[in-house]
């Protein structure tokens, strides 16, 4: 009896020593491959961004940025848009994006009230949704994520009394129906009437965002004003029209403020014809869009109580004033 | 001396002991070989499967890869066959002079909207003037110098993916790095004279790259990967267990192999696909099948414990429950070799052991009957022995008055009394005969020779007697005094009750290695009831305890005691038979063992 408690003993213990060796192992073996991964996704979540226009140039440096976080989080991504300039079709579009019952949707509001009702619809089906560049500000979209258009209209005006001497005529080639584009004329407006009095904004015109129609309206303001000294074009392509309309008028000297800084837009201002741009902090738009969406699909942030997560309701991604002193570092690298 | 035991020997080792190792073997040896079976099989099929597996994960990757490949490859022909882009590559310019440029990059802004995995498209013709939404070259030299360009050209119009572009004069304005695009070429001929007459650049974004593979998770730690026909990595996760695989590590178009990487075995299984010219790799540890094969080995090894606890436990009791008995049975048995015929195997098991118990007491019981019928069998032989002897002290005395009266005749002249107490004188004498038991035949026909004589003088003619007995039987020894109770029954109950004289013959013979003495006689024989009334007093064997009590009836006391002296001297295969037929006479054949020497 002694002999079978003998081996009993033994055995136990060996297989208690083996017990403790393979869990020794096991755990030795997990932490070898555990890979720390905080905020880190799933590659079958996936998060889109819905534009309009959906191919201009504007957008891909919004979309790098949604996929240089979609990289970091290592989460998919997808582009989606309206093809064209059309409200209808982008929400359409939006409607086919929230069918795919996606993680997040970014989106970029053709205009302020009519996607309202469809991104509601998304958030009320827990898709989280956030608007970036262009806001729809009446929606149930968690944040918004843009430049402070009127600030952008404040620091132009800023500039041009600093490129003028504080004194002269200055006019606005604008896109007078879409919002943000209001808003930086507002704002370039209001700050050169109550800041420089001994400037004066003669005409505020508008260029359709295309740079033959820009070309045109600048054309017909010199004709007007032949003394005008600056414009303001509140997007890239009224700029590039301004320049073209100066390049074919000899020894005009007009000083262009223009926005944006898409490759021809830079291209002038390394010629001096622009003098300065306003660029938009598009790639932050993208990269802070993803990040939002992916702390709301994860629930990361704690919850008011209403649910409603706690987000900044608005981040303003910044406006930097591009010169011929600066722009090389805005040419791609 | 103490045996010395040699332990290896299985014959020598205890019965327990046996018998443990036994169950052992049959408990533990089958649960271990099948544990270590599981795990085999296991380790295939597992092996199997996971194969199986990357394989159908790699061919939806190659598919999905290969889709993206053949949109760029499309988008190459879309862009040819524009015809702004036809007049662009020919240097002509259109209606509208300028608007041409306009009109391509409104074109192929709208590819990029159907296509957003493209990062960039590129037209440039042969004099290096180019058109594109979102590259630009980084230096005025011209394009038509770059390596791409080259390719391009020397693929002849056909589509040719370069791989992540490298040293190239080429920018992305929304800063898409070389490693973060694919960018594949194809030159636009001149259907006529098959001449160059441009290039269309198109960039991948990796991304969707990324995204096909990443999605796919080989196990826990195993990934995908691709590299292109030079070997070279287009897309690798970001912490991989290799970072450049040889070229020379494949042979073929798919297969699977394991190499030995930084310490640890990585199995690799990987198919090329014809389109793209890109191998999709699934690595993957073998640590990690090992790691699931420790857990079935784990699973296993502690069932064997199990086992083992529990074969052991149990083959223990069972050993000693089957020992135990056997030890009891050995102990009881020294106590019957040491004497103690009394003591008794005590249990009612009903088991092999039970029995042996058992039947061992039941021969203990036989061999004690049988040493208390010997105890018995030597008393009777005493008693007989004791009657004999009182039966002669007296004649003794009578022998010594019975010489003064045959003196005391001869003085007298009587001669025939003389001769008659001679005679009687001489039959005591050998009757007593010093005691012993056996004597010469010689003495015991004198014997009988003398009591016939004197019987002679009692019957005179009415009784003759004959010797026929051979002079060398005679020097034989034989039991004493077995002739003359058989001749008197011969007188008594057959010449006396007879008309007219009887005869008694007396031979003897050597038969078969035994003596036979025969007395016959002529005298009135034995009615055939009387015959085996007689017979079976004979009969009764003087084995039995309870004959003690028949010997009482049974008649012939004389010829019974003969028997019963024949019998216990020299066994039941000697002693007397008897025939006899009424009025003819009677015959008792004496069967004795020749004795040539008395010790």
């Amino acid at each position: 009896m002694k002999k079978l408690v003998f081996i009993y003993v033994v055995l136990i213990s060996a297989f208690i020593l083996y017990l403790y060796h393979y869990h020794l192992e096991i755990s030795r073996f997990r932490s070898f491959y555990q890979q720390e991964k905080a905020l880190q996704g799933k590659m079958d979540e996936k998060y889109v961004m819905v534009t309009f226009q959906a191919g201009m140039d504007y957008w891909k440096r919004c979309l790098k940025g949604f996929e240089d976080a979609a990289q970091a989080l290592n989460v998919s991504v997808e582009y989606r848009g309206a093809t064209q300039y059309d409200v209808n079709e982008q929400v359409t579009v939006l409607e086919q994006v929230i069918a795919k019952k996606p993680a997040g949707i970014a989106v970029s509001a053709i205009n302020p009230t009519a996607l309202t009702e469809t991104i509601n619809k998304a958030v009320d089906k827990g898709i989280p949704v956030v608007l970036f560049d262009s806001n729809a500000s009446g929606s149930k979209a968690f944040s918004f994520l843009g430049t402070n258009n009127y600030n952008a209209g404040v620091t132009a005006a800023h500039k041009m009394a600093e490129l003028l001497g504080k004194r002269g005529k200055v006019a606005v080639i604008t896109l007078p129906h879409q919002l943000n584009h209001q808003e930086r004329t507002k704002g370039f407006l209001e700050t050169i009437y109550q800041k420089y009095p001994q400037m004066e904004v003669v005409a505020v015109k508008d260029g359709k965002g295309d740079s033959l129609a820009s070309k045109e309206a600048a054309l017909e303001i010199l004709n007007e004003y032949p003394d005008v000294e600056g414009i303001f074009a509140t997007e890239a392509n009224g700029g590039i029209g301004i320049g073209e309309a100066i390049l074919s008028l000899e020894n005009k000297k007009v000083k262009i403020i223009s926005f944006d800084t898409d490759k021809r837009t830079l291209d002038m201002v390394k010629q001096g014809i622009i003098s300065a741009t306003l660029a938009q902090g598009t790639w932050n738009m993208g990269y802070w869009s993803l990040q939002f969406l992916f702390h709301l699909h994860h629930r990361l942030t704690p919850s008011l109580q209403s649910g409603y997560p706690l987000l900044p309701p608005y981040v303003d991604t910044g406006i930097t004033v591009v010169t011929k002193a600066n722009v090389e570092n805005f040419y791609a690298k | 001396m103490k045996r010395r035991i040699n332990y290896l020997r299985i014959d020598n080792l205890p019965i327990r002991y046996k018998l443990i190792s036994l169950l052992l073997v049959i408990t533990i040896l089958p649960s271990i070989g099948l544990g270590s079976l599981i795990g085999w099989a296991v380790d295939r099929i597992m092996e199997r499967q996971i194969n199986e597996n990357t394989f159908q994960l790699i061919n939806q990757v190659n598919k999905t890869l290969e889709f993206y490949v053949s949109n760029m490859q499309n988008i190459t022909y879309l862009v040819a066959f524009n015809p702004d882009v036809k007049r662009f590559l020919a240097e002509q310019k259109g209606i509208q002079g300028m608007n041409d440029d306009y009109s391509i990059r409104q074109f192929l802004q709208g590819l990029t909207t159907l296509y957003p995995e493209v990062a960039g498209i590129l037209v440039v013709n042969r004099k290096g003037e180019y058109i594109s939404n979102e590259m630009y070259a980084r230096s005025p030299k011209p394009l038509t110098e770059e390596t791409w360009y080259q390719e391009a050209v020397k693929n002849k119009g056909i589509f040719k993916i370069i791989g992540h572009p490298m040293h190239r004069n080429v920018i992305t304005h929304a800063n898409y790095t070389n490693k973060e695009v694919v960018s594949a070429v194809r030159a636009i001929l001149n259907p006529n004279t098959q001449e160059v007459e441009g290039v269309v650049l198109i960039d991948l974004k990796l991304r969707v790259i990324a995204e096909a593979t990443k999605n796919v998770r080989l196990g826990k730690w195993g990934y995908l990967m691709v590299i292109d026909h030079r070997g070279e990595n287009i897309y690798i996760p970001a912490k991989p267990f290799i970072k450049e695989i040889p070229r020379q590590w494949f042979h073929g178009d798919f297969g699977a192999f394991s190499k030995k990487v930084h310490g640890q075995y990585l199995q690799f299984i990987y198919q090329r696909s014809p389109f793209t010219n890109w191998t999709t790799i699934g690595v993957f540890s073998n640590q990690e099948s090992a790691l699931e094969i420790k857990e079935i080995r784990f699973y296993v090894t502690s069932f064997v414990f199990f086992v083992c606890l529990f074969g052991i436990g149990s083959s223990y009791y069972l050993a000693y429950s089957l020992s135990r008995p056997i030890s009891q049975l050995i102990s009881f048995m020294k106590k019957v070799e040491a004497g103690d015929l009394t003591s008794r195997y005590h249990d009612d098991r009903a088991d092999e052991i039970g029995v042996l118990g058992r039947n061992f007491n039941h021969m203990l019981d036989q061999i004690q009957r049988f040493i208390s019928l010997a105890e018995w069998q030597e008393r009777q032989r005493w008693e007989a022995e004791l009657r004999s002897l009182q039966a002669h002290i007296k004649p003794h005395f009578l022998y010594n008055t019975l010489d003064t009266i045959q003196w005391m005749a001869r003085k007298k002249g009587a001669e025939d009394i003389a001769e008659v107490v001679e005679s009687l004188s001489k039959l005591f004498r050998i009757g007593l005969s010093k005691g012993k038991d056996i004597i010469s035949f010689a003495e015991e026909i004198e014997h009988v020779q003398s009591y016939l004589s004197i019987q002679k003088t009692r019957y005179k003619d009415k009784l003759h007697y004959t010797f026929d007995i051979a002079p060398e039987l005679q020097k034989l020894f034989v039991l004493k005094l077995v002739l003359q109770p058989i001749v008197e029954n011969a007188i008594y109950h057959g010449i006396k009750q007879r008309r007219g004289p009887g005869h008694i013959w007396i031979q003897a013979e050597e038969q078969e290695g035994r003596l036979l003495i025969r007395v016959k006689d002529d005298g009135v024989g034995m009615s055939p009831e009387k015959l085996a009334s007689l017979r079976e007093s004979l009969s009764i064997g003087f084995t039995l305890g309870d004959t003690e009590k028949k010997m009482k009836n049974i008649k012939g006391y004389g010829m019974v005691n003969v028997q019963a002296r024949l019998q216990l001297t020299f066994g039941n295969s000697y002693g007397l038979w008897i025939d006899s037929k009424e009025g003819q006479g009677t015959t008792v054949t004496i069967v004795h063992p020749i004795i040539r020497h008395i010790t």
